[in-house]
């Protein structure tokens, strides 16, 4: 089988060859900086992770708020009976 | 040169294919990686939600008792400088005390007496016309 090509079609056939060279290393230019992209917010997803696990650790005692909140509703019922202990005593000493 | 033009398409394409492939793959790998630390971090976020959730109201709370207590508090230490001043002791007034002495009165000294001392008394008799023995007492 013998193709016979006039020197039109076999130039446009070279354009197309190099043309296709030049389309590969572009797509190879633009793949190298898509890669190199991800691999950057790769690292940051990584360091965002890395931040939030210490959040996470630094909040993990909040359960204790409610508690200290208990706390100090104690402190301050304490603090009435210290009022109705002293309101009896500052009667008795002023008769 | 018709198979020349054949084989460098044919590499054309070829690379192409593969170049896509190979930077495709690498890519795919980065993203599931990403995907994969996005998840733990929508994971952490959750936690940190939850764990941020009771401070407010509990901040609130202390923060409401904490008032009270600060409002009650001048009332407790003026009620307790008012019982250490109904309590503390005040003497009557007193003269100036002077330095004190004994019930008995000034005692006696005999150590004139034992040598034969007495001021204010006169001595009537010799010393040496009493007996060797003898002791004023």
């Amino acid at each position: 089988m013998v193709f016979a090509l006039t020197n039109t079609q076999e130039n446009l056939w070279w354009g197309a060859v190099i043309g296709g060279f030049v389309v590969v290393l572009a797509v190879a230019a633009l793949l190298t900086v898509l890669v190199l992209l991800v691999r950057e917010i790769d690292r940051r997803v990584v360091e965002i992770r890395n931040t939030l696990q210490q959040a996470a650790a630094n909040t993990s005692d909040t359960a204790l708020i409610a508690e200290t909140a208990t706390s100090v509703d104690a402190v301050l019922a304490e603090g009435l009976e210290h009022h109705l202990f002293l309101g009896r005593v500052l009667g008795k000493v002023r008769s | 040169m018709t198979t020349t033009l054949i084989v460098l398409s044919v590499v054309d394409i070829g690379l192409l294919i593969a170049g896509l492939a190979v930077y495709l793959y690498i890519v795919g790998g980065q993203l599931n990686r990403v995907a994969t630390n996005l998840e733990q971090c929508s994971e952490l976020v959750g936690s940190i939600v939850r764990d941020a959730e009771v401070i407010e109201p509990g901040v609130e709370r202390i923060n409401r008792t904490g008032g009270v207590i600060a409002g009650a508090l001048p009332l407790l230490y003026g009620m307790a400088e008012g019982i250490v001043t109904g309590a503390t002791y005040e003497p009557a007034e007193t003269s100036e005390r002077g330095p004190a002495q004994p019930a008995s009165g000034r005692r006696r000294s005999r150590l004139h007496d034992a040598v034969g001392y007495a001021p204010g008394k006169r001595a009537v008799a010799p010393v040496a016309s009493q007996p060797e023995d003898e002791v004023t007492s």
